[in-house]
């Protein structure tokens, strides 16, 4: 395989919670130690349930958090403590798309304002040549050319995520971090979305990391899946065998879950998860999913499974594969 | 109209669309819509435009004079002295009795005074009675005097204009201010905010009345002396506030994706997080003036606010009360006060009810 474009080593980020002088200092353990590699132009997955630490994980990977612990490598270059300056030039290789169109756009600027702030940012062109950009950057991603001059609340939530996603190509980025980028829109233009990012991820060579907690969109995207729990990943494999063969009891449960639009399967057996996520905040010693696995063994309430290699790009954290 | 033109006119309509965004125009629109409050705040213009001029309406100087065949403007002029209007004296004329001498003479001369002729520091005494005097269209002091003989419609206006000086000046330097440090304790938080946060603590502990009193005291103040100690102990709450519009602003998505382009932290704050936190600045620029307007007029009461001469409603006020039986002194004093206090304050419930966030953030 090819050099991988970004390489993640046991990234770790805590968040200080209270504490002071005579106090014991809490931590929030939101990404735990986590290890991946992402290689140009595919798409990896990156699943798990509310307040697992994919959304941390995501701002983590573009420094706007400073890891408590870890090394983040792109293109081969340690950016964990890169200095500001550097960053920031660097910034345009690594984008990110949010959740909230509404949220991630000033409500107080123009669509124009907006798309060529990067590029001002960056000292790339001329006013007159941004501004030409910016048009044609919104040709791109779906939407007319004099939209340049309106507000993002003119816009329904699809046609602000497009210029989210307009923002987010207009440095010509390497990696793009997708944060739950269409969970807020509606079915329909979901799919019209995702098809508009696998576009220019081909046209682009772009490497996306995909963070949702659908599945079965995760599954019509991704080359490789992740899936994370309590902030760490329990296992990362091919999107197809992720399906077909999950080697972690949490990864079967979550296919489990995944409904089947079929009447007669109705009765199936399934695994069905009690309790609830640990908090995070003092997370069980051992295997974090073990509270809830419906096959946990003594070891597991004790011991921390590590990810292991069971076959050729297939690791999983559990004491089951031994 | 050429194609030329048309595209120089272009640019000019599209600067002009960038720099009120259509949010700020709504809520514009939404505050002239409110009628009390806008009234108010026509009526509120007009008096400060007025008082600003209030030379030309209320004076001793003349307006215009006529004096063998040329014509002379004393009100912004240097002083003529009265040997320049074939008077017997070298200090300032007196153009109230110019007036009357050159209508008695019923010459070419003239003079036209302003509608009242009396400015706000000038005694006026009437041989065989003390002052105060009550209102008299005969001698055109339209309140009546205060207990010395100064007239109290001058003081009135002229002491409205300095509390609006005031009030103006020390919002405006206070809400400066408030805005770059809030901001920088907001934005940055750690130990900036940490050690800002104590300051405020600090100086919002430090009695300021006393500070007053003291300084009262030692010397006798000046407006801009009174302004400077009001801005040292007023400068918090402003601060405050931004500390936590900031704070709250920080941690929104746009400023996240504003960090992932690379934008520059002073950038951030200034075309991004200042745009969306001044809205709430803005709706309280009305009620910090009337609590600097209501300071100066119970410093000035409690008789330590500006040195004695200067006109000021809390002075008339107090002058009101020591001679109740002249009622024109204290009903004005009262009614002017009222009534500046009232528009101000009907001024700020309608931008706060304009600008009201609720309205305009939609949830989806």
């Amino acid at each position: 395989m090819a050099e991988p474009i970004l390489r993640i080593r046991q990234l770790k980020q805590h968040f200080k919670l209270g504490g002071g002088l005579f106090q014991k200092k809490n931590f929030v353990y939101a990404v735990d130690g986590v290890s991946f590699d992402l290689y140009p132009g595919e798409t990896l997955g990156l699943v798990g349930e509310s307040g697992c630490g994919k959304s941390t994980l995501g701002k983590t990977l573009l420094r706007l958090h400073e890891p408590t612990a870890g090394t983040i490598e792109f293109e081969g270059q340690d950016i964990t403590h890169l200095g500001e300056k550097a960053m920031r030039r660097l910034r345009q290789d690594i984008q990110i798309i949010f959740q909230d169109p509404m949220e991630s756009l000033n409500a107080r600027h123009t669509i124009g304002m907006i798309l060529e702030e990067p590029m001002m940012v960056h000292g790339i062109g001329t006013p007159a040549e941004r501004r030409e950009r910016a048009k044609a950057l919104l040709e791109r991603v779906g939407l007319p050319r004099d939209a340049v001059d309106r507000y993002p609340h003119e816009f329904s939530g699809g046609q602000r995520q497009r210029i989210g996603i307009a923002r987010a190509i207009s440095l010509k980025p390497k990696v793009i971090v997708c944060d739950e980028s269409v969970s807020a829109l509606d079915v329909s233009v979901q799919s019209q979305v995702l098809n508009l990012l696998l576009d220019l991820q081909q046209e682009m060579n772009l490497a996306l990391i995909f963070i949702a907690h659908d599945l079965s969109v995760v599954r019509h995207v991704s080359d490789r899946v992740a899936v994370m729990y309590l902030g760490r990943v329990v296992e990362l494999t091919d999107a197809h065998t992720i399906y077909s063969s999950p080697k972690h009891p949490y990864t079967q449960s979550l296919i489990d879950a995944i409904p089947i639009p079929d009447p007669r399967q109705r009765d199936r057996e399934r695994i069905r998860l009690t309790g609830d996520v640990p908090s995070p905040i003092n997370p069980p010693k051992g295997c974090h999913f073990a509270a809830r696995c419906p096959r946990a063994m003594d070891r597991c309430v004790t011991e921390q499974p590590q990810l292991i290699t069971l076959s050729e790009g297939h690791e999983a954290a559990c004491f089951l594969n031994e | 109209m050429t194609d030329q033109a048309i595209n120089q006119t272009a640019p000019a309509a599209k600067a002009k669309r960038e720099f009120f965004s259509p949010l700020t125009l709504k809520k514009l629109r939404r505050f002239r819509a409110i009628r009390r409050g806008y009234v108010s705040f026509l009526i509120l213009a007009g008096l400060l435009l007025f008082s600003l001029f209030a030379e030309l309406f209320i004076n001793n100087r003349a307006l215009l004079v006529k004096y063998e065949g040329k014509l002379y403007f004393p009100t912004y002029s240097d002083v003529y002295v009265g040997t320049e209007f074939g008077l017997d004296y070298q200090y300032e004329t007196n153009y109230r009795d110019l007036q009357a001498k050159f209508a008695a003479e019923g010459g070419d001369n003239f003079v036209i005074m302003p509608l009242v002729p009396w400015n706000a520091y000038e005694q006026d005494f009437i041989e065989g009675s003390f002052p105060p005097y009550p209102p008299s269209m005969e001698r055109e002091h339209y309140l009546g005097t205060d207990a010395i003989g100064r007239d109290v419609l001058a003081r009135l206006v002229y002491g409205f204009r300095v509390a609006m000086t005031f009030a103006i000046t020390t919002v405006a330097v206070s809400m400066t201010i408030g805005v770059i440090f809030g901001c920088m304790m907001g934005y940055y938080g750690g130990w900036v905010d940490l050690v800002g946060q104590r300051l405020i603590e600090i100086m919002t502990v430090v009695p300021f009345l006393y500070i007053i009193m003291v300084v009262a005291n030692i010397l006798q103040p000046s407006v801009w002396v009174l302004a400077l100690i009001y801005i040292l102990f007023g400068w918090m709450a402003s601060t405050w506030y931004m500390r936590s519009m900031t704070y709250k602003e920080r941690a929104r998505d746009y400023v996240m994706a504003a960090k992932s382009i690379g934008v520059s932290n002073r950038r951030i704050i200034i075309s991004h997080i200042l745009p969306n936190t001044m809205v709430m600045i803005v709706t309280m620029v009305p009620f910090f003036m009337v609590a600097a307007i209501g300071a100066l007029t119970s410093l000035d009461y409690l008789g330590f606010g500006v040195k004695p001469p200067t006109p000021s409603l809390g002075e008339l006020l107090k002058q009101g009360k020591a001679h109740l039986d002249s009622p024109w002194i204290v009903s004005s004093a009262i009614a002017a006060t009222t009534l500046i206090l009232v528009l101000v304050q009907f001024i700020g419930e309608a931008i706060r009810e304009a600008f009201d966030p609720k309205r305009y953030t939609k949830y989806e």
